[in-house]
């Protein structure tokens, strides 16, 4: 297998742009907490870009992407990247060294635990969440991605399509995070004071940093500088633009004005629902993609609110509804006419693409859910889950790292 | 036209049509409330 220069310039640039989407990340979930916890909610994202660099090269890619074992979980033959070097991999990127493919994948991984991290906002102690990061990366996010993507994976092999993470990275983070929010309780004063997101500049610059850095994410999920990572590109940046312009038009309808922070949640819906679909569908696929994310993501959070789940920065809404929208769209508008390699959805004559779908959908959340929960109470044997409650009322920024984020 | 387009027409329409009938601005303003600007903290090096 001969490497392409090309091909690997843009999955090596790919993946600095994923790189860049958790501190991005961290903007957009620290402008949305109060002032007293923006450094700890930051430093979620910082310390798991750190945390799971170091996972993912001694056992996690191993886990997700090494020789196939029943189908379920990689085996242990790439440890400490043993047998992962500059030879491409055929399997997965045959063009390319297979430690930039490792590389690029090591991003999604990084990213996944992170989103999590704003359903519990504000409240849990930064022992426990070291713990829970670093198992749930490697029992549940390892797992899915190897059915997902692995080479033998049984959703792989049932013709599951995700281009890019709907079911990997999305609908697995969102439903742990409903997990974790009704595992953790709700954060004191929940539904008695209102709870203001301090800083609404950095939370919107934190979603264009979002949307610049989810290039490499779908674009770069073609794995080659080409027809496919361009078309991925276009759809990615429509149904973002399409998502952003309907949640702001709903939001305008229920609360009388067009909410700018609800354009930014609308464009990362959007990027959300986008990111399974985005190598399978053409660009009238893109719109009714992001026109449905900023319909269902927005419903999603009223849900949330009329049952008083304290998914404090609505990881479960935007990420869960929303990849698990973009999972079944996908089923719905795929067609081979932009991925010869794939499968057409219901609407280009092949409805049992819906069903492998769902099938995908539900094994994520049900796996999601159920090691979310074994984790959560594991980890709770050992370390309490949330801070006490005058370290919660102090901010988590002084409790917990003993700095604050303003000097002011 | 093939139904994915069909339903991307019909949806860019909704939002267009949408913005035709929403309200230009709220009818009633809340006053702004201006937070008091907390104790510095001195942080050691």
């Amino acid at each position: 297998m001969k490497i392409d220069s090309g091909d690997t310039a843009w999955v090596l640039a790919s993946a600095a742009l994923v790189m860049l989407m958790t501190p991005a990340l961290g903007f957009f979930y620290g402008g949305l907490v109060r002032r007293k916890n923006v450094l700890s909610t930051i430093m979620h994202s910082f310390f798991i870009l750190c945390l799971i660099s170091v996972q993912w090269v001694l056992w996690g890619y191993s886990l997700a992407f090494g020789p196939d074992k029943f189908h379920l979980i990689g085996g242990l033959e790439w440890v400490g990247l043993n047998n992962v070097g500059f030879t491409p991999n055929a399997d997965y990127a045959p063009t390319i060294p297979h430690q930039a493919y490792m590389l690029f994948q090591m991003m999604f991984a990084v990213i996944t635990p992170a989103l999590i991290s704003g359903a519990f906002a504000e409240r849990q102690r930064f022992k426990a969440f070291v713990l829970f990061s670093l198992l749930w990366a490697t029992f549940v996010y390892d797992p899915i991605a190897h059915w997902v993507w692995g080479a033998g994976g049984w959703l792989h092999q049932l013709g599951a399509l995700d281009f890019a993470g709907g079911t990997v990275v999305h609908i697995s983070s969102g439903v742990s995070a409903l997990v974790a929010a009704l595992v953790l309780g709700r954060r004191l004063g929940f539904g008695k004071e209102k709870v203001e997101p301090h800083d609404a500049t950095m939370t919107v610059l934190g979603a264009c940093l979002l949307w610049f850095g989810w290039f490499g994410f779908n674009a770069g999920s073609a794995v080659a500088a080409g027809g496919l990572a361009t078309s991925a590109f276009v759809v990615t940046n429509t149904a973002t633009a399409m998502a952003a312009l309907t949640w702001m038009t709903v939001s305008w309808w229920h609360k009388r004005q067009p909410s700018v922070l609800g354009a930014a949640a609308g464009a990362v819906a959007g990027l959300v629902a986008i990111t399974p679909a985005s190598g399978y569908v053409n660009v009238m696929g893109s719109i009714v993609i992001g026109f449905g994310a900023g319909v269902v993501c927005y419903a999603a959070i009223q849900l949330r609110e009329r049952i008083h789940v304290d998914d404090a920065l609505d990881v479960w809404a935007v990420h869960g509804i929303g990849g698990t929208w973009g999972a079944l769209a996908t089923g719905l508008f795929a067609t081979v006419a932009i991925n010869s390699g794939a499968a057409n959805g219901l609407f280009y004559g092949n409805p049992k693409q819906v069903l492998v779908q769902l099938a995908a959908i539900g094994a994520a959340w049900g796996w999601a859910a159920v090691g979310t929960f074994a984790i959560l109470k594991f980890v709770n044997l050992f370390v309490p889950l949330r801070v006490q409650e005058e370290e919660e009322l102090l901010g988590l920024d002084i409790s917990q790292h003993g700095e604050p984020a303003y000097a002011l | 036209m093939d139904a994915t387009t069909v339903i991307a027409v019909i949806s860019c329409a909704i939002v267009l049509c949408g913005w035709l009938v929403l309200p230009s601005s709220k009818t009633t303003v809340k006053p702004l409330v201006v937070s008091e600007e907390p104790e510095p903290v001195s942080v050691s090096a």
